[in-house]
Order: C-alpha cells, then structure tokens, then sequence
C-alpha cells in the first residue's frame, strides 16, 4: 500500500511537471494555431540560463525563478514577431518546419557552448532532505514542484475563466478570424499569450534544473510526451492539457513500478485510445470550421 | 439559366455606406468572385441571392476582411478599407453575423454577449436585449454551447446588436431553423432596419428575404448578374427557385 | 577469394622474411610495404551525440597524439613514412556507421579504423572488416559479441567489455559482502547485456539478484525504480544507465535518499565525463570498473597532460585506449613491415605488451580479445578533489587474466 502511494505521489508529480509545459503548448496552439515544436528547447533553456545566472553571477535559484522565465519570454515575444507571426495565416506544415528547425538550431548552439555533457545545478538548501507523511517520505523538492504546479494550474485556470482577458483568450482560441470580426485585434493579444507561454515552459526548465540532467538534448525528449499530452486532452483546450498531463504522469508511473516493459508506450498507448474514441481528444471540440 | 443582364451597381436612395469596386477573389487558382461590384446605401436592407457556391459568403466574408481579396477595392463610409484588418472593419460599425451563428461554446451567453467591443452610439444596452431576446436573460450564465439553434441564432443578433454596428454583414441567419424562429428573426432584422441601419444579407430563402429586405441582387458563379426589388421577387419566384435548385 | 588470401599471405612472409634478415623495410621499397605509399587510419565515432564526450574529438586526438608519437619515435627507420588520420561522424546510427566506414575502406583506402561508440555500430563496421579485409580495432563499443559470435579475423576487442565491468564490480562486490542486488536498466541492447553479465557473477559468488527494472531510454524519472529500491531495500542498486539518463538517476538516488537507508550505488558503465556533470558531492561512493583513469599513475598523467595541453579536457578510458589501440597498430605495421591486414594480424595475435593504457597485456589470438588489468575504482570525496576531472581512487586491481571472460566458445580463429 505505502508502495501503491509513493507511486501515486510520483505520478502526481511527474504529472504536474508535464501539466506546466503542456499549458503553455496548448495555449500556443489555441491562440496562435502554431504546434510549437520549439517548446522542448524553451524549456532546455530554462534550465541552461538557472545554470548560466548561477555560474556568472552566482545568482541563487529563487531569482532565476523570476529572471529566467522574464528573459527567455521576451526573447520568445522577438521570435514571435519576426518569424512566427508571419506564419500563422499559412499552412501548418510551415510551423512545424520553423519551429522544429528553430529547436534545432537552439540545441546546437548550447551544444556548441556546453557540449552534451550534463551542467551541475544544485537545489537550494531550504529544499534539500525529504518529508514525512505518516509511513511516506517523500523528496521535499519534488515536493514543492508538485505544489508549485498545482498552484500555477489553478492560477492559469482562473486567469482564463474568471478575467476579461482570459474570456478573450478563450474566444481568440475558439475561433481567431470570427474574434477579429468583432473587433478584438487577435494579433496583438497573441504577443503576451505567446510569452506567457514561453515563460511557463522556462519556468518548468530552472525548476528541472535541480532534478534533471541539465543538457542540450533535455528538450527534445519531453516535447514528444508532451504533444502526446496535448493530443490526449484536445488540441487548444487547457483544461484537456491539464487533464491529460495528470493522467499521462500517472499512468507512466504506475506502469513503471508494475508494468516497466510497458512504461515507454502506456503515453502512446493512452492517446491511441483516446484517438479511437474520442478524436479530438479528452476535452477537444471538433474544430470550428472558420 | 434564364437570367441574363449583367449589371454593376444599381441605384441607392441614401448616402453610400459600402461600395465594392471589381472585387475579385478566389481560393487557391480557383476564382470564385470576379470583378463584382455594388453599392449599398444607408438604411437599405439588401439580399445576396444566389445557388450554393455562386460566392454569396465569400462576398460576404471580403467585405468583412475574412477573406483576401485578389484585386478591386471596398470603401466604407467614403474610406478605402480594402488593406483593413477585420478588427478596423468591426471599430468602423461593420458587424457580422456568421453563418454557422459563430456562437463561442466555450463562453456563456453573457460573456458572448460582452466580447464584442461597442462601437455605436445605437448599440442596445444589456437591457434592451434580454427584454427582446428573454431566453438570453434567463440563461446568461449557461455556456453558450448548450443553446439550441434558434437560441444561438438570437444571440448571434443580439452580439451584433450590443455592437451598434452601423451596417450588418449576416450570413444565413435562417438556414436550418422552424419556421417560428424564422418569423422572429425577421422581426428582429425589421426591427434594426427600422432604427436606421444598413443590411446586407445572404439568403437562400425568397419569403424571407421580401419580407425583411426591398432590394436584391442575384449572384451567379461569382458575378452580380441581376437586381430586383420585392415586386420583381415575387413575379419570377419559379424562376428563381428553379435558378436556386430548391 | 581463396587464391587471392593465399597470394596475400605469401607476400607478407616474404616481408617478414626479408626483415628477419635485418634488411630493414626500407631495404623493400615503400611501394612495396605500404599500400598507396600512405599508411591510412580512420576514427569513426560520435562526432556530436550521446558519446561525443566520452569518444568524438578526444578519440580523433588521441590516435593523432599515437600517430606523432611512431613519428617521432622511428623517424626515418619508420615502415609507414606517410599517414593520414581521418575521421567520419556516424551519429550513433549503425546505418550511417555502415555506410561511412564502407566509403572509408573502399574509396578513402583505410587501412584500420578505430573507436566506433554503441555496439550496433561497431559489429557493422566489423563485418565491413572481414568483407574488405582490413583491420578494425573497437574501444568504445563494449559488446562481448565483437569477440564471440560476431568475431572476425579482422576485428580487435581492445578496451572495456561488459563482462570486463560486470566482473569488477558484481563479483568483486559481491565477494565482499554485498549479497542482495536490486538492477536498473535502459531497455536496449547494452543494458541488457551489462544486466545479464552482473546476473551471472552476482549468482557465482553466492549473491542474488532480487529485481530487475527495465525503464525506457532515455528517461529522466527514475522515481518509481528509487520507490521500489526503498522498499526491497538491497545491499547495492546498481545502473546500467549512461549520460545524462545516469545524471538523472543519480541525482534521484540521493533525492530519494537510498544511501541514507544504507543501500549502496554502483554503476555499471562510467566516466569521468559522468561525476563531471553530476559533481562528485552527488556522486561520491558510488563504486564502478574502469580499465584506466588519467591520475592512476605518472605514465598516464604524463599523456594525460599532453591531451589536455592539445584540447584542454581530460582523456576519458576510451581515448587513452584508442591511443594504446593505434599505437599497437603502427608497432605491428612496423614489426610487419606493411600495412597488409593479415600480416599486421599475425603480428598483434599474440602480442605481450605494456603501455600506458594497457597493463600485462595480451592479445588472444584465439578471440582478438585484448586483455589487461581492470580496475574497481570509488568516487572520492569532494574534500579530496584536488582539481576538475579527478575523481577517481583505486579500490582494487583487478588482474588481466580475471578482469576479462575466457574466449568464447561461439568464437574460433585458430
């Protein structure tokens, strides 16, 4: 039993690490109708500029916590404007290609600067050591993680159903050209969703940092498991996303410590199901037709 | 097909609100509206009649700036809005009204009802909508997905209503619904036709369209091939019905 | 094909028969000893991915450092006055090791390749081997089936092998009092290698293995093996993971605090690249087999030193025996009096030696095995770090003829 617990506990968190880099993708791809391929590679970075602050300047993780994200997002708004932009009235495939070459190209800068030897990062003290719950104990880092992710999903979840903004961004998402025939200019509000999304995902990389091995290939990994997760969900639907991370960390979990030959592909596994039942997914709409 | 002059524009009694010049426009290497052109006055309430595909929407959706046009140009209120976005064109007092209602799902009837931006000095206050649109009121909370089609309908007016927007592009607003709720509609539509502004509707329904609107153009495979006014309507129905397939 | 092979042979005895008169190879003419008047050896290796740490560059620089060292060693009484050192990436993918190592014996005229990271593509570079008849000599690939069912008469095992680190760690451990075994895996090839091997020496020495997990790869969670780790509680977790699926599984070792609950961490394939990227806080106590580490003695600081003066990085294991591996080469070309295949091989079959990589080293010639001295080494304290990259304190030598497995029996070269 305290075995089915712990498992759970890892599920929960693995599943709330995956929840935070998948609402950035899903809002992305609501407002922008762009598969952000270069998402992995924003997260990478995340973890690469906790280390790079730490290194220069010494700069302890709770900064990095709010530098990070800010820094990567601007730079994310830049990309947006003068690449991304530009692609969004044409045909998906070409977002695929900038954004996957995009992923491309910033792997092999930091792998030109760092090689593909992982960069030690060490936790911040107050976290270090494990708590108790009752006959659990569990790391206090993942831990607070797994806090720290609920936390910004419910914010997140707030944002957009309790504020004007989000119900634009809701609309926005829905149906882009129709939100536009009422005046809202789409375009404009696409710049803080993209960053907004950047930001998460940077986020979620200086919070790996402590966790995970930090290199250049970290992102090209995750972001499969992570268009998986959004799939599962429902294209665009942030709610789906969340849903979906949960379970997909979850699942991954329990079948590691019941089932390991099967832990590589219960994701792809669940999204097969999930495909033949329901096609757009757990929480998706068939898409709108304009 | 019997229909045979060709015309570019046609007489207005009021002021221009809209005016197309050789509008062409196309999807892909498919041209689907070629060098249309026409003038809409103030206060005139307008038909687009046409078969499926004869580029009665696409028409619709240019004006709009929801569909690139490949040559010509649109002014609206004596300025060349051809290179707006949709969002100028909406500030402007263009408001729309999708075909598929374009009711966001994910919004409740009141959050529908507020995204619009209001533009107009004639927009309708919240309470003037849900003393005509009752059942909006009774449901402002719900999502706005778990309407039925007439509902949706209501309220894809009433969106455009709270705009006051000057001139309404509407798109189908009867297709796939009871005659009762047609019969409101067109009430409605009378209603805002009476307050002054402009309508431009697409209609594949000839009963409707001489009971809200008293001219008519007649689109074939992208060109304005004929207008008429309701006399003319209802002289040649067959003909035209049989023009339209129905 | 048969005629052709007893043609070949009949020249390289003549060679050999002319420099046991003490003719000297130059007495033969250049043209004659060295094919295309130039001796040519390629790397093949990871240029960029996964290994290009642990092989890559270093690999490249390494048999260059040997090829300047025979240079300046026999100068003009050298047998190859002439060579070249060329390299190609092959990505980690064996098709592209495949096609690569083709072109480089087909068009490029290589005489011998070295290194060649990941066991797929080592075994289809050594089929290249046998089909053109020249020499491979693997370091980085550290399959047993290289010298068993995959050997060749072309093909050379120099460095470490899983059943090398499996028998330094697992029995040796094992030996001292670590009887319960719980081992985590990548589910590939290598992984389940180095998994069976431990199985087999942990169970030879009275130990048991009480679990195995098989997890994906690569992968960053390891949550659920630390969970089941804590509950079976075994003497020693041990991890067949490398890179940075290893940096992950350390860092979760410690998280979850499995030393603390007196589990002990030992690792199955690891390099100083490894503690480099974890920090030996992380890793210090965790037990691994390696065949060499640059601060084992004067010799291999010495060279030690001069890789770092040429890349400014330490050698990994593997570089230091792709130096041993080419520098044995040259020496049988030089015995041989030329670079054909089979009589660079008779030379090396056999051969007893000692350099700075390899120590009471032979070379079987019933399998091309190359064995030497192995070592069960510990991660040092982080107080006793002195500077970057030494981490490394010896435990235990493990003898030449125990550090490796008998000659296979799938494998008979004569």
């Amino acid at each position: 039993m305290t075995t089915f617990l712990q498992a759970s506990l890892n599920g929960l968190v693995s599943g709330g690490f995956y929840a935070l880099l998948a609402i950035g993708l899903a809002v992305i791809y609501g407002m922008l109708r762009v598969a952000n391929f270069a998402h992995g590679a924003v997260y990478m970075l995340g973890a690469f500029g906790a280390v790079i602050l730490y290194d220069m300047f010494g700069t302890p993780f709770w900064a990095a916590l709010v530098v990070v994200p800010v820094v990567i997002a601007a730079g994310g708004v830049v990309v947006e404007r003068t690449l991304i932009r530009r692609l969004v009235p044409l045909d998906p495939v070409y977002n695929f290609l900038l954004t996957f070459g995009l992923a491309l190209i910033i792997q092999d800068l930091v792998r030109l600067n760092y090689g593909v030897v992982g960069q030690p990062y060490a936790k911040p003290a107050a976290l270090e050591g494990r708590i108790n719950f009752g006959p659990l104990e569990y790391p206090t880092y993942q831990f607070v993680v797994l806090i720290a992710s609920i936390a910004l999903t419910c914010g997140v979840w707030l944002a957009l159903n309790k504020t004007k903004v989000g119900m634009v961004v809701r609309a926005a998402t829905e149906r882009p050209s129709l939100t536009e025939a009422f005046g809202v200019n789409v375009n404009v509000w696409m710049i803080p969703v993209f960053a907004f999304g950047v930001a998460l995902a940077a986020l979620a990389g200086v919070m790996a940092a402590p966790m995970r091995s930090v290199n250049s290939a970290m992102g090209a990994d995750i972001v499969i498991i992570l268009f998986a997760v959004i799939i599962i969900g429902g294209m665009g639907s942030v709610l789906g996303a969340v849903l979906a991370a949960y379970l997909v960390g979850f699942l991954q979990e329990l079948a590691q410590m019941y089932v390991p030959a099967a832990a590589g592909a219960t994701t792809f596994i669940l999204m097969a199901v999930v495909l033949a039942v329901r096609p757009s997914g757990l929480l998706g709409r068939q898409e709108a037709a304009r | 097909m019997s229909v045979v002059i060709r015309v570019s524009s046609m007489p207005t009694w009021g002021r221009t609100v809209l005016e197309l010049r050789h509008v062409s426009a196309g999807y892909g290497e498919a041209t689907v509206l070629h060098e249309v052109s026409l003038q809409v006055g103030q206060g005139d309430v307008v038909t687009l009649i046409g078969r499926n595909g004869a580029g009665k929407s696409t028409l619709l959706r240019s004006i709009m700036g929801l569909h690139p046009i490949s040559s010509g140009s649109i002014k609206f209120l004596g300025r060349d809005i051809t290179r707006l976005r949709p969002h100028r064109r909406a500030r402007m007092g263009l408001g729309w009204v999708q075909d598929d209602r374009g009711i966001y799902s994910s919004l409740t009837v009141e959050e529908n009802l507020r995204l619009p931006r209001v533009i107009g000095a004639n927009a309708w206050a919240e309470e003037r909508l849900f003393g005509t649109f009752p059942v909006l009121g009774q449901r402002r909370r719900q999502m706005a997905g778990s309407l039925s089609g007439g509902e949706q309908q209501m309220l894809a007016l009433a969106r455009v209503l709270r705009m006051g927007a000057d001139v309404v592009l509407c798109d189908e607003p009867t297709e796939g619904l009871a005659p009762v709720i047609v019969d409101q509609i067109a009430e409605i539509l009378r209603e805002v036709a009476s307050s002054g502004a402009t309508i431009l509707l697409v209609e594949q329904n000839l009963r409707f369209a001489t009971t809200v609107a008293h001219k008519h153009f007649l689109i074939a495979e992208g060109h304005i091939v004929d207008h008429l006014d309701n006399s003319d309507v209802i002289a040649r129905e067959n003909d035209l019905l049989a023009h339209l397939g129905i | 094909m048969n005629r052709r092979k007893t043609a070949v042979s009949i020249a390289a005895t003549t060679a050999l028969g002319v420099s046991a008169c003490g003719g000297g190879p130059t007495a033969l003419g250049d043209d004659q000893a060295i094919s295309n008047g130039k001796l040519t050896l390629a790397v093949v290796t990871d240029m960029s991915g996964t290994y290009s740490a642990l092989t890559g560059k270093g690999s490249l620089e390494a048999v260059k450092m040997a090829v300047d060292d025979y240079q300046e060693k026999y100068g003009s009484d050298a047998v190859a006055q002439e060579i070249e050192v060329l390299s190609a990436d092959h990505q980690n993918e064996p098709d592209i090791a495949n096609t690569k190592a083709r072109e480089l014996f087909d068009r490029q005229g290589a005489d011998a390749i070295f290194d060649v990271p990941s066991s797929a593509a080592a075994l289809a570079v050594a089929d290249l081997a046998e089909e053109f008849q020249r020499i491979y000599i693997n370091v980085a690939a550290g399959s047993t089936d290289l010298t068993g069912s995959a050997c060749n008469e072309y093909t050379y095992h120099w460095a470490y092998d899983t059943e090398m680190l499996a028998r330094g760690s697992a029995a040796t451990l094992t030996q001292r009092g670590e009887k319960n075994w719980y081992i985590v895996y990548p589910d590939y090839q290598f992984g389940q290698d180095m998994t069976a091997a431990f199985t087999t020496h942990i169970e030879a020495n009275g130990g048991k293995v009480l679990g195995t997990d098989a997890t994906p790869f690569p992968n960053d969670n390891f949550a659920a093996s630390m969970t089941k780790a804590l509950e079976i509680k075994p003497d020693v977790i041990a991890t067949m993971a490398a890179g940075s699926d290893l940096t992950n599984f350390v860092k979760q070792y410690n998280e979850f605090g499995l030393a603390e609950a007196g589990i002990e961490l030992a690792v199955g394939a690891m390099f100083d690249t490894d503690v480099e990227s974890i920090g030996a806080t992380q890793m210090s106590g965790t037990l691994y087999t390696t065949d060499w580490f640059w601060n084992q003695d004067d010799e291999a600081r010495e060279w030690a030193d001069d890789f770092k003066a040429r890349l400014d990085v330490r050698p990994t294991a593997v570089h230091a025996g792709d130096y041993s591996a080419a520098t044995q080469y040259l020496e049988a070309v030089q015995r041989a009096g030329t670079d054909d295949a089979d009589a660079v091989a008779e030379e090396l079959d056999g051969h007893e030696f000692e350099d700075m990589f390899a120590r009471n080293a032979r070379v079987r010639s019933e399998d091309h095995r190359m064995i030497h001295d192995s070592y069960l080494t510990v991660v040092k304290e982080a107080k006793d770090v002195q500077e970057a990259f030494d981490y490394t304190e010896l435990v235990e030598t493990i003898p030449a003829d125990e550090a490796f497995g008998p000659p296979s029996s799938s494998c008979d070269l004569g």
